[in-house]
């Protein structure tokens, strides 16, 4: 062999040595055309005792059987379809919605490409009293990738929580999806499709829900500000600026705030305000805040108690970009008040209380100290391939989705989540269908009074603890809601022993609950 | 393939150039948008939907950066290996580390700014080394014939 052609084979030897890992790990990144959300990654029990009657398998709880090779253990006899709304009888609250895309007239009169429920964006308010039946009918009226709603921050049985592909199928183009619950948590929610998410989201398709307790609110009187960030806009109940709540001098107001963007928003104001409620649940004893922001977790939600000066309004700054005015409605505008260096911690503000006693709901009785099963959210970020598109992707526990853990419980476990982010970015975690109640953060025990979350912003370097019990059977997201993240990955689930999908995720079912 | 690696090192330095005007056009437009009332914050920036004259700067910065210029690198090490030049191998697989190593210090500037200062002095490193290696692929022929009288 002429040394010419040595040369010539050696440098084809070491382009391939450089290109077939990579031409490897695109091939195995790539998705099947559609897959059940049971064949994802890994079994993870949390190190607690595996469910009867599952049988241990090793190519399941290995960490590399996400594509659909094996079916994961201890699934097949309750499809979630089946588990819906067991109340019967005529609904307290019935609701039509029908959806739409196209242009959407804004209530500050601005036009935008997007989606509407019943013709406008935020869609309708829902308001319903404590332990109301709530009846909603969603009609697609011409959204083409189909829709669903979710319920977020409502701990409804898993086939009324509206995730595309694995709760329900998105529904279709003319076609219905009647959703049932009974609302017997307190609080402030909202709602949104779980359907192509990150765009129907962002484009509008969401809206307020409110339930009462059964006495009425302690404040005199109440406003709901949903800020969202319309192409580039960022609105108040779809208004820009400073948007003006008429309300009495002296009264308290319940400011009630859904963060329905992807990215968490500050709060402060122009005088001592008290937050009274994070994710729809009370907190006990909350004092004064002078001086400092609360961070408002992207899908979350806060309620503020502010007090309306006299001869004033009252302003409460959401963001740089909006406020809301609280106050006589010939009170001069307030200017904007400075943003205070210094956050509220939660994991300090008000006063302890043990936790059966909040609320008086049953969800909320289980004592954390005796979780069974103890999970591990590591949350980091590297190159690869995800569905064959390469890129700089969010990681769990050091894998690329799907390769990422299951996590398993039975009905009655208390369970405690790790949540460690090493990502370099805030990531604000949603899990779905139930409360947690947050234990620590990077060690340090919570002090203050009980903080209930559905949504919590983990920043980079942080690790939270949170502890909740399994009490609602099905197959439950547990992903980022800065929705371009779930898309880019980091989605998880939540599995009970027992439970079956029969809905796919992918092209070929149509379902895209990211 | 001698010129494919002298054309290949001539676009990489090419582009540390585009990359830097796209920032720095970005960051001005930026300034002139808060200027003029722009809030940004994190909803902002999240939204995806930022619209203000240098905005494209970043996107332009984002996609050279993550995906053609380590894609260039690359393509520049495999070339390296079927030119007959000394020290293109070397110089080939230096640019492709020094490529990972700006991405990588370009993320980590998102948590520790001391990271992106890192990030603007090793551009002008794989600057210099792209003409550097597009120098080798264009020095006199008598390398080449010295090789060829060689074999």
């Amino acid at each position: 062999m002429s040394k010419q052609r040595r040369r010539l084979l050696l440098a084809s030897a070491a382009t391939l040595a450089l290109l077939a890992p990579l031409a490897w790990f695109w091939w195995s990144s790539l998705l099947p055309g559609s897959y059940s959300v049971m064949d994802m990654g890994y079994t993870d029990y949390g190190g607690g005792p595996v469910p009867a009657g599952t049988a241990t398998d090793d190519d399941a709880s290995s960490h590399g059987s996400a594509h659909g090779t094996s079916h994961m253990p201890g699934h097949g006899s309750t499809s979630v379809a089946d588990l819906r709304t067991t109340a019967r009888g005529p609904a307290d609250v019935s609701v039509d919605l029908v959806a739409d895309q196209g242009t959407v007239t804004l209530p500050s009169g601005r036009e935008i490409d997007g989606y509407t429920l019943n013709g406008s964006s935020p869609g309708p308010r829902i308001d319903a009293r404590e332990g109301d039946l709530v009846e909603v009918t969603l009609r697609n009226g011409s959204v083409p990738e189909g829709i669903t709603l979710h319920w977020h921050g409502i701990d409804v049985p898993n086939a009324e929580d509206g995730v595309a592909g694995v709760t329900q199928d998105a529904v279709r183009e003319g076609e219905e999806y009647t959703y049932r619950f009974v609302a017997d948590q307190v609080g402030t929610y909202w709602y949104h499709s779980h359907q192509v998410s990150h765009e129907q989201v962002r484009g509008g398709l969401f809206a307020p829900l409110v339930v009462l307790p059964t006495g009425g609110i302690p404040q005199d009187r109440e406003v709901l500000a949903v800020t969202h960030t319309y192409q580039g806009i960022r609105t108040l109940n779809g208004e820009e600026d400073a948007v003006r709540f008429p309300a009495p001098a002296g009264e308290t107001v319940r400011v009630r705030l859904v963060n329905t963007d992807n990215a968490l928003v500050p709060v402060w104001a122009d005088l001592p305000y008290r937050v009274v409620a994070v994710d729809g649940y009370d907190l006990n004893e909350p004092g004064p805040v002078t001086g400092q922001a609360v961070v408002l977790t992207a899908g979350g939600r806060i309620d503020l108690e502010i007090e309306v000066p006299d001869h004033a309004a009252a302003r409460v700054q959401v963001g740089g970009a909006t406020a809301a005015v609280v106050g006589p409605e010939d009170a001069e505008e307030p200017a904007a008040p400075p943003q205070p260096d210094e956050n509220l911690d939660l994991l300090t503000y008000g006063e302890p209380a043990p936790l059966p006693t909040l609320g008086g709901q049953t969800n909320l009785t289980f004592d954390p100290t005796t979780a069974e099963r103890h999970f591990k959210y590591e949350i980091g970020r590297r190159p690869g391939f995800l569905d064959g598109r390469p890129g700089l992707w969010w990681t769990v526990n050091g894998h690329l989705f799907p390769d990422i853990p299951m996590y398993t419980v039975e009905e009655g476990d208390v369970a405690v989540f790790r949540i460690e982010n090493n990502s370099g970015e805030s990531h604000p975690m949603h899990l779905h269908g139930h409360h947690a109640v947050v234990i620590s953060r990077d060690g340090v025990p919570a002090t203050g009074s009980p903080w209930w979350i559905d949504s919590l912003e983990v920043d980079h370097g942080e690790e939270f603890e949170i502890a909740f019990l399994a009490d609602n059977p099905g197959i439950w997201m547990d992903h980022c809601h800065n929705l371009p993240h779930a898309v880019e990955g980091l989605v998880a689930h939540l599995m009970y022993a027992g439970v079956d999908t029969p809905f796919r995720i992918g092209d070929d079912a149509a379902n895209h609950p990211e | 393939m001698r010129s494919a690696y002298r054309i290949l090192s001539y676009v990489l330095a090419a582009e540390i150039v585009i990359q830097a005007a796209a920032m720095v056009y970005a960051v001005a437009g930026l300034g002139k948008w808060v200027d003029g009332g722009g809030v940004l914050d994190k909803a902002a920036f999240e939204s995806d939907d930022l619209s203000f004259t240098g905005v494209g700067g970043f996107i332009v910065h984002g996609i050279n950066g993550m995906m053609i210029i380590p894609l260039l690198a690359l393509i520049l090490l495999i070339v390296s290996f079927f030119t007959k030049l000394p020290k293109a191998v070397v110089t080939a697989v230096g640019l492709l580390v020094l490529v990972v190593l700006q991405v990588v210090l370009g993320i980590v500037g998102h948590e520790i700014p001391a990271s992106g200062a890192l990030h603007g002095i090793n551009a002008l490193l794989i600057f210099a080394g792209a003409l550097h290696a597009a120098r080798l692929a264009s020095t006199p022929k008598v390398v080449v014939e010295k090789e060829t009288a060689a074999a």
